[in-house]
């Protein structure tokens, strides 16, 4: 019973670091761009969904909204600042998103003081439901089939799609794919805009777990990254396995071991790694 | 002796007839230690709201010696810089009273420091029940840890609480916290089934709480550092255990200022406390009033604004009394005997420990007219630190 509830609160957590960072892995595996700055795209997103709700916009409107103004967002941020970026060492990429990190932190500081921001969830998401054993929070419920359907859209999206086929194409080869007429910018720019919506919607929907505050992009900044090496650069299969790893072994190590809770998920981490340096699943592809 | 000589040229200043000028033209600086800067940047705010609204209702000069307030940003725990930057305030600045000081590490980094420069240091927060022993120009106006956690343990094993267990974040207040919740709560014939420290750094606390929930408590105790990981615990507490019925315990997780983050999740939680933000008492309306009128209507005091609000008393009153050129010992042996009325209520200082005693509050958060407060149920009288108790201090 008890290890029902652990194993659904582990793919709960699994699926928010899923949705958060599966645009990092992107990035990080396409573009070869060391992004430390995914986490702010996620946080101003959040904020942007503190302020529609508080407008009045419906919860859901509002965290799809803000997944769309941070995508735009993202694009234009990926046309400006990451662009001369790419050929460039991974200590300019590093520094320079870092700092990118620090400017939002302050700007979001200086708007919004440096409390938590609360992002009230709709009412019914506050409730349990019996899930037969005993009653579950609705809310983990929601986080779970979120991130399954993300994921099902993602997998469709890489797989089965003409832009997944060029994506796929542009991470294996991105000079023959250049040579063969397509336009790798634009697809960089588009598949960024996207990453940093996703992450945007996970921040706004996973706010009750990882709540927002301005220095969120440096907080969970290690979970984001984990998360992408252990699965592999540029998989977005491997990131989803990842998550899922990591969350449920995370939280039943919690559970079980609370005495080792501090150092157990970098020790899982550390044991996969070495298992799988390139992570879980290292193909070339990024589906 | 420096002073002393200082005090013979004052008297020879005060015979002649230049006097009058001179006075006025005295003034104490009062060095201010905080983050105004990062994550803890409302430690700062705070301060120094509670600071302006003292000098606003007493005016900035005492006797015709003007307090001049110099503020200096240490961002968080970082003893190195706490220390540099108590040592420019002594050396440059010339301040002759030091103040704020948020954080344990940052405290314990300037103990030497004082001691030698002979500067009496007045702490408006860091609560680590050892820091006043480490220096003699320590004194404490916040509180202790112990100070708060033993009293919500001594009430919980007399209103029906059998069992409890505890969940503190992994770091020394957390420690201090566990320590005296479970000794006064086992003093009063309570059992601890369970004691889990929580990584700092955690994120989920399902998994904790879900142990908790096995455990099937009566009582859960938490202690945790403010910000996300409070939020987290208490919004976990509220979807996990409290429909099982179990309940919560804390001390400085539910101050007003944090309610609107948690929400209606709090609704229920006791604590203890010594300050509670709807004591009423003449002080404590003074000071909402003018918040209120100087920051805004959003302006909401916590422990940071009220301690900082009667450490500038307690300075007031060594001046006025001693002059501005009083030797760091009279300080310190006029601060050791203070007793005054604080917006918190009556508080004074133990001559023998240099620590604050004060009333503890025990309190629930309750909804009225659509604002999260917490209300006071029962007041335990002039409260001393009970760790000075267990470690009598061996010469």
């Amino acid at each position: 019973m008890a290890f029902a509830t652990v194993l659904l609160d582990g793919v709960s957590y699994g699926m928010v670091l899923f949705i958060i960072s599966v645009g990092l892995t992107v990035t990080m595996g396409l573009m070869r761009v060391v992004n430390l700055a995914h986490g702010a795209f996620a946080m101003v997103g959040g904020y942007l969904a503190v302020i529609l709700v508080r407008a009045g916009v419906p919860f859901f409107a509002a965290a799809l909204l803000a997944a769309a103004a941070v995508g735009v967002l993202g694009a234009a941020a990926e046309l400006t600042i990451y662009r001369p970026l790419y050929r460039k060492g991974e200590l300019a990429q590093a520094l320079m998103t870092f700092g990118l990190v620090f400017v939002v932190i302050a700007a979001l500081t200086m708007i919004f003081g440096p409390e938590i921001k609360p992002l009230p969830m709709p009412g019914f998401l506050g409730g349990l439901v019996d899930i037969g054993l005993r009653p579950y929070p609705a809310y983990r419920l929601f986080l779970i089939a979120l991130g399954l359907a993300l994921a099902a859209l993602l997998w469709w999206t890489i797989d089965g799609s003409l832009y997944g086929a060029r994506l796929r194409a542009a991470v294996d080869n991105p000079r023959m794919a250049r040579a063969l007429g397509m336009d790798v910018g634009r697809l960089f720019t588009l598949t960024f805009g996207a990453g940093c919506a996703l992450a945007a919607f996970g921040a706004a929907v996973g706010a009750q777990l990882l709540p927002l505050e301005p220095f969120y992009a440096l907080r969970y900044l290690v979970l984001f990254l984990v998360v992408v090496g252990v699965g592999g650069l540029g998989n977005f299969r491997g990131s989803f396995v990842a998550a899922l790893v990591l969350g449920i072994l995370d939280t039943a190590g919690k559970y079980l071991l609370p005495a080792a809770a501090a150092y157990l998920f970098y020790g899982i981490v550390l044991v996969l790694l070495l298992w799988r340096p390139n992570g879980l699943l290292p193909s070339r592809s990024a589906a | 002796m420096r002073s002393r000589w200082g005090m013979t040229l004052l008297a020879a200043l005060l015979a002649s007839s230049v006097a009058g000028a001179a006075l006025a033209a005295e003034t104490v600086k009062v060095g201010v230690l905080a983050p105004f800067s990062g994550p803890f940047a409302r430690w700062g705010t705070q301060f120094r709201q509670g600071i302006e609204v003292w000098q606003k209702q007493h005016g900035t000069s005492v006797d015709g010696i003007k307090i001049e307030v110099v503020y200096r940003d240490t961002g968080g725990p970082a003893p190195a810089r706490a220390r540099q930057l108590a040592e420019e305030l002594i050396l440059r600045d010339k301040v002759q009273i030091l103040g704020g000081i948020v954080f344990t590490p940052n405290a314990l980094a300037i103990a030497d420091l004082i001691t030698e420069a002979k500067m009496p240091t007045v702490i408006f927060n860091a609560a680590t029940a050892v820091i006043v022993r480490k220096s003699p120009y320590f004194i404490r106006v916040s509180q202790t840890i112990p100070q708060v956690a033993a009293p919500i343990g001594e009430w919980a094993a007399k209103n029906g609480i059998k069992t409890a267990v505890t969940a503190v974040s992994d770091y020394g207040p957390g420690f201090d916290g566990e320590e005296y919740f479970s000794k006064a709560f086992k003093a009063g014939g309570g059992k601890v089934l369970e004691s889990i420290r929580m990584p700092l750094s955690t994120a989920d606390f399902s998994p904790f709480f879900a142990r908790v929930l096995q455990d099937k408590p009566d009582a859960l105790f938490i202690f945790g550092p403010g910000g996300p990981p409070t939020v987290g615990m208490i919004n976990t507490w509220a979807s996990r255990l409290k429909p099982a019925g179990i309940k919560l315990l804390a001390t400085a997780e539910t101050q007003q200022i944090d309610l609107p983050k948690i929400g209606p999740a709090a609704l229920g939680v006791v604590s203890a406390f010594h300050y509670t933000e709807t004591v009423d008492n003449p002080l404590n309306k003074a000071l909402w009033a003018d918040l209120h009128q100087m920051f805004g209507k959003d302006a909401v005091p916590d422990l940071a604004t009220v301690q900082a609000y009667d450490g500038m008393h307690a300075i007031y009153l060594a001046v006025g009394k001693l002059g501005a050129r009083a030797k760091a010992d009279d300080v310190i042996e006029f601060m050791r005997h203070l007793a005054f009325d604080s917006p918190r209520g009556p508080i004074r200082i133990d001559p023998q420990t240099r620590d604050v005693v004060q009333n503890v509050y025990l309190r629930k958060v309750e909804e009225r007219n659509g604002v999260l407060e917490n209300i006071n149920f029962e007041t335990l009288p002039m409260r001393p630190d009970p760790w000075k108790e267990d470690h009598p201090e061996n010469k």
